[in-house]
């Protein structure tokens, strides 16, 4: 999945991928996917989907970006807009925020979960306090 | 399926359970149970299982929605339609497509793999929870919930600020002493600082 | 198949409500509430009040025991407790002590 339209300009001018062999340390901020296959050090903010390959490690205190998608090693916490999934051979340590939440049997993680739904009311439904910070998420629930 | 009364437990569709639930044997959960759950085999919460408690066993497979912690012996596997407000703990986790989770997860083998200072965390989390457990806000499930388990409250309320501000304490503390290591995290208030030497 | 069954190697404290049948096999210690039928079979303990549509008993029970229909006590059963329902049977080789009112 990593090889394609890098080398060639006809890339997506949005897309950028940090090869194997690189080492990034500092922030990152993209309208664009990012592909990491290397090594990266601090924050990273995207637009779009951000994919930690197998191999890659990523430190990092924010990550925010639209699906993401881990099979490498990840220490940081992660706020997707979209889907995010820990691959079996992922290793995660962090907190993980998004639409939905995938963990494949293999993955390694430690970490808080936070994924937006409403219990059952008989389970106490919303449970309101839960869902603090994002008021969409409460805006339907009984209370 | 049961066919051998003796060895099969099954807490059917209209069953409500209050209290505490032990044993040895394999447990499935079709109706209602708020309290506690402890069995030394494999759990089972179906489709239209509602758990309002602390479930623990050697595997844990949930289809259905769980307020507590879920913790396994050997793995806890949520399947598509669980619903679970909780902590899970268990050599082996993992979360299908379509399941949903609001809580910490700690898989067995991740601490081995990640030994750093912070990983006093772990310990921590429990403590961190409940303590902020507000007790305003579940008034609605009050009429419900008689037994009060702790650590059932509210697992993930608060959670999002206590973790990473002692990380990065640590760190600084432990790391920082030449001030300016890395130019270019000026911008990231030295948070992104915990780098680790390779 | 009973709807819930409280197997063998089970212990429930607390209590059990529910709208169908249900077998105990294990032990259960609170209280026992169903609409249908309730078993405790050979073997079983419940140290609870029982109300249920019906109720037969083949094991341990020590509570009192309120039955829509019937209760039956059969041989092998040991029960401690006031009997309530219109119909009461208790088998020979049953153990009971308690009042029994088939007042319903």
């Amino acid at each position: 999945m990593a090889q394609t339209r890098t080398a060639t300009g006809a890339r997506d001018a949005s897309d950028a991928r940090i090869g194997s062999a690189a080492r990034v340390r500092g922030r990152i901020q993209g309208q664009g996917n990012l592909l990491v296959e290397g090594h990266v050090e601090g924050n990273v903010t995207l637009r779009g989907d951000l994919t930690i390959a197998e191999g890659a490690t990523v430190t990092s205190e924010a990550i925010s970006a639209q699906a993401v998608h881990i099979a490498g090693s990840l220490e940081g916490n992660v706020t997707a807009s979209g889907a995010v999934r820990l691959a079996s051979g992922a290793r995660v340590r962090g907190d993980l925020q998004g639409s939905s939440i995938v963990i494949d049997d293999g993955a390694r993680f430690s970490g808080k979960l936070d994924c937006e739904f409403d219990l059952p009311p008989e389970l106490g439904g919303a449970s309101q306090g839960e869902a603090r910070g994002r008021a969409s998420n409460v805006s339907g629930a009984r209370r | 399926m049961p066919s051998n009364m003796s060895s099969v437990t099954v807490i059917g569709r209209t069953t409500r359970i209050h209290g505490r639930v032990t044993g040895a044997v394999d447990l499935e959960v079709q109706g209602y149970v708020e309290g506690e759950i402890a069995v030394g085999g494999d759990v089972t919460v179906d489709t239209q299982g509602l758990v309002g408690a602390s479930v623990r066993g050697r595997n844990l497979l949930v289809r259905g929605a769980v307020r507590g912690d879920l913790v396994g012996d050997e793995s806890v596997l949520l399947e598509a339609g669980a619903r679970v407000v909780g902590d899970v703990r268990a050599p082996r986790v993992a979360i299908a497509p379509g399941a949903l989770l609001r809580g910490y997860v700690q898989t067995g083998d991740v601490e081995a793999t990640t030994p750093r200072a912070s990983r006093t965390q772990a310990a921590a989390r429990p403590v961190v929870v409940q303590p902020v457990a507000r007790a305003a806000q579940p008034i609605q499930r009050a009429a419900a919930v008689p037994v009060a388990t702790p650590a059932r409250a509210q697992p993930v309320p608060v959670a999002v600020a206590p973790k990473p501000a002692p990380k990065a304490q640590v760190v600084a503390a432990s790391r920082r002493p030449p001030p300016p290591v890395v130019p270019a995290l000026r911008s990231a208030k030295g948070q992104i600082a915990k780098k680790k030497e390779r | 198949m009973a709807s819930t069954v409280i197997g063998a190697g089970i212990t429930i404290e607390g209590e059990i409500a529910t709208d169908e049948d249900i077998v105990v096999a294990g032990t259960v210690r609170g209280k026992l509430t169903a609409k249908d039928s309730v078993t405790i079979e050979h073997g079983a303990t419940v140290e609870a009040d029982v109300v249920g549509g019906s109720l037969v008993v083949g094991g341990a029970l020590t509570g009192n025991v309120t039955a829509q229909e019937r209760v039956d006590l059969q041989s092998g059963a040991r029960v401690i407790g006031n009997v309530k329902a219109a119909r009461v049977t208790i088998a020979d080789g049953a153990q009971f002590k308690g009042s029994v009112d088939m007042d319903v």
